[in-house]
């Protein structure tokens, strides 16, 4: 599997406001201090501490309701933890503003979700190209990389389908190719099989890591599910909004 | 029917706050459509009071205002009766997950579909109650206005007992609306489900117009039938124009929205051009009410002409400004009109994509650029649809002018600020849900766990 050259799109790091904090290992490309995070009188993360290293497949595993999506969305900015810090390559990013999260979402992350992440109206190329397009990629150039995304992807020909003329697996694939376009710094995947069989499930994870890998991306998959967790380098498991267990 | 409560209460707190929202705007949008309908009725009724009771000149041009008035009853039934519509389709808009769960609890279409549309008969309802009150809110205003040398009356635009008609009306309009939109829906899940590329819309749309406009040019120069078979067939040959405009416009949306989907360069202009491509009756439906408008307009842009033609007797030159009144009037309902159902069909979109909006957002598009999407979404097809109806419009009004006889720069003047008011209009009611996007920003939950 070969994947496209680096995308003409801004890489220099978020210029958002960023405060000094405990900084972590070298090598360490995201890591989480203490997070707290209640809602109304249910404690969702009763102070976490994670850290992801450059390139690493993170699996966050754990019961329905145990917090592992709310770690994830304090990781990848979508909420702000009421206490503890995140921090991306040392910078802390857990305080900024609504926007200033909106910007470092699209510079420096990339997502993939269960279901209906694609835009419907857009063919798969088109909806693997806006993300370039955004961070101000032309639309030549942002279609040229999405074209080689797919091709590397296998999905050489489809470029021109829509999400309802894609298998479940393959508009997965899409999902992939438009996390990793911009080039982020972490990619968060969300239940990425949840609405798959176990054999196209494990056919998206294999496109997931090793796409993620060559893209030098560090990974972070939730899932309840061993099969998807299997395929990430290490492992932790979040019960009642602890961390109570890691593996590799 | 007891599910009601439950189904209300389905999708947590959020869910009951933007169902509240939309039921808001859609009792709303039945009471300003119950306030205008009871208006419009009502100056026809000052009209027919005045034909028999009042002065000699309002008894003798009186026939003729009144013919005049039901014009502009039907004229303004159509926009009004899109807005009653779209207020249906946005009650339903919140209901699509809810719906889903209640057939998977086994509970069968009809009984769906009667759940949906008893609630948004109540909305109907409910509407035209605040409509009622509107109406009689709205009487001291149209006082204001000068008809036949005299301002109307409070007593001359009083429906009486016939504002009860609204109660039956309304939820009538809202329950057979749900009815229709739900139809699709409950009759075929996959088709509101499937994102496959849409076939496109066949030419012969464009084919059926052009022929229906050269047939009506060619019936004006007729000449040798006598006047009333020849008033019939262009009368006839005027509504197949008028229709022809609904049937051209999805096909001219659909080409405009092709055409800028293949040029857009920006992550603005990709969605905002192929959305309207994908779904262009439903672009239209956004924009079909200022299409309509600009239509009218552009027939009433000769008005300015006739109003200054000199040496008429004080009855016809007051009938004239009479004349130049009512239409400026019934424009200017008709583009409020119209700019109210662009509103509600934008909330209506809003609260039908949350899901994309909320995805989109969480993986770093601005509110900003998604607003951005929604405001071309609407002003591309906007100007397009406006202007081609208005030049429809100056089309057939040209054959009446007469040999040599010109619009002149005072109407076209006038048509200039009628189109650029609309979509001015337009335009800042489809904004008006800006802050229902944020809202739903805020509260959308991309995992339903």
């Amino acid at each position: 599997m070969t994947f496209p050259p680096l995308p003409a799109v801004p890489t220099q790091h978020t210029a958002v406001r960023v405060a000094a904090a405990t900084a972590p290992r070298a090598g360490i490309r995201l890591a989480a201090r203490g997070l707290v995070k209640r809602f109304g009188p249910t404690t969702a993360l009763a102070g976490v501490d994670v850290e992801l290293a450059d390139g690493e497949a993170l699996a966050v595993t754990g019961p329905s309701g145990s917090g592992k999506s709310t770690l994830l969305h304090c990781l990848a900015g979508i909420i702000s933890a009421d206490e503890g810090a995140v921090l991306l390559r040392g910078d802390d990013v857990s305080r900024l503003s609504e926007r200033e999260r909106s910007l470092l979402r699209r510079k420096h992350y990339g997502f993939v979700f269960q279901f209906g992440q694609l835009l419907a109206e857009l063919p798969a190329q088109e909806n693997v190209a806006l993300p370039a397009m955004l961070l101000g990629a032309s639309r030549k150039d942002a279609t040229r990389q999405a074209r080689q995304w797919l091709g590397s992807l296998g999905l050489g020909g489809m470029e021109t389908r829509r999400p309802g003329e894609l298998s479940g697996g393959q508009a997965q694939r899409v999902a992939v190719a438009r996390a990793l376009i911009a080039r982020p710094d972490v990619v968060f995947a969300d239940e990425p099989t949840g609405a798959l069989d176990q054999a196209t499930g494990a056919e998206v994870m294999k496109v997931l890591v090793e796409a993620t890998r060559a893209a030098g991306a560090s990974l972070v998959v939730v899932t309840h599910d061993e099969n998807v967790a299997a395929w990430c380098g290490r492992r932790i498991e979040v019960r009642d909004g602890r961390v109570v267990g890691a593996a590799r | 029917m007891a599910l009601a409560p439950v189904l209300l209460r389905a999708g947590g707190a959020s869910g009951v706050r933007q169902q509240a929202r939309s039921t808001a705007l859609a009792v709303l949008a039945f009471a300003i459509t119950t306030a205008l309908a009871l208006s419009v009725l009502g100056g026809q009724r000052a009209f027919t009071v005045r034909a028999a009771n009042g002065d000699p000149f309002q008894k003798e041009w009186g026939d003729l205002y009144i013919v005049l008035a039901w014009v502009a009853v039907i004229l303004l039934m159509v926009p009004l009766l899109s807005l009653g519509g779209a207020a249906a389709r946005l009650g339903v808009a919140r209901r699509d997950a809810r719906l889903a769960t209640l057939r998977l609890l086994g509970a069968t279409p009809r009984e769906v579909v009667a759940l949906t549309v008893t609630e948004t008969a109540w909305q109907g309802l409910v509407g035209a109650a605040f409509g009622m009150v509107g109406y009689v809110l709205l009487l001291p205003v149209w006082t204001l206005v000068p008809f036949q040398g005299d301002h109307l009356a409070v007593s001359e635009m009083w429906v009486g007992p016939l504002m009860l008609v609204a109660l039956l009306v309304a939820p009538a309009l809202a329950a057979l609306s749900a009815a229709f939109t739900l139809r699709r829906v409950v009759v075929s899940p996959l088709g509101v489900a499937q994102r496959t590329t849409p076939a496109g819309l066949k030419v012969i749309r464009l084919i059926v117009t052009v022929v229906a406009v050269i047939g009506f040019l060619v019936v004006t120069t007729l000449s040798g039938l006598d006047s009333a078979a020849l008033t019939v067939l262009i009368l006839g040959m005027l509504a197949a124009v008028f229709g022809s405009i609904n049937l051209v416009g999805p096909w001219l949306i659909w080409l405009l929205g092709k055409i800028a989907g293949g040029t857009a360069r920006s992550a603005a202009g990709l969605p905002a051009a192929r959305r309207p491509a994908d779904d262009p009756k439903a672009a239209r439906r956004v924009v079909g009410g200022l299409g309509l408008a600009s239509f009218v307009a552009a027939v009433l842009s000769v008005l300015p002409m006739i109003s200054e033609v000199q040496g008429m007797a004080p009855g016809e030159r007051l009938f004239l400004d009479d004349l130049v009144m009512g239409a400026m009037l019934t424009l200017a309902i008709t583009f409020v009109v119209a700019a109210c159902s662009a509103g509600i069909i934008q909330a209506a979109s809003v609260l039908d994509r949350r899901r994309d909006y909320a995805l989109q957002a969480l993986a770093g598009a601005p509110a900003s650029l998604l607003d951005a999407v929604r405001r071309r979404e609407v002003l591309t097809p906007l100007l397009f649809v406006s202007v081609t109806s208005a030049g429809m419009g100056l089309l057939v009004i040209t054959p009446f002018l007469g040999p040599g006889v010109q619009i002149g720069t005072s109407g076209l003047l006038m048509l200039g600020g009628c189109l650029v008011a609309g979509c001015l209009l337009v335009l800042a009611a489809s904004e008006a849900s800006r802050p229902l996007l944020r809202t739903v920003l805020r509260e959308t939950s991309v995992r339903p766990d």
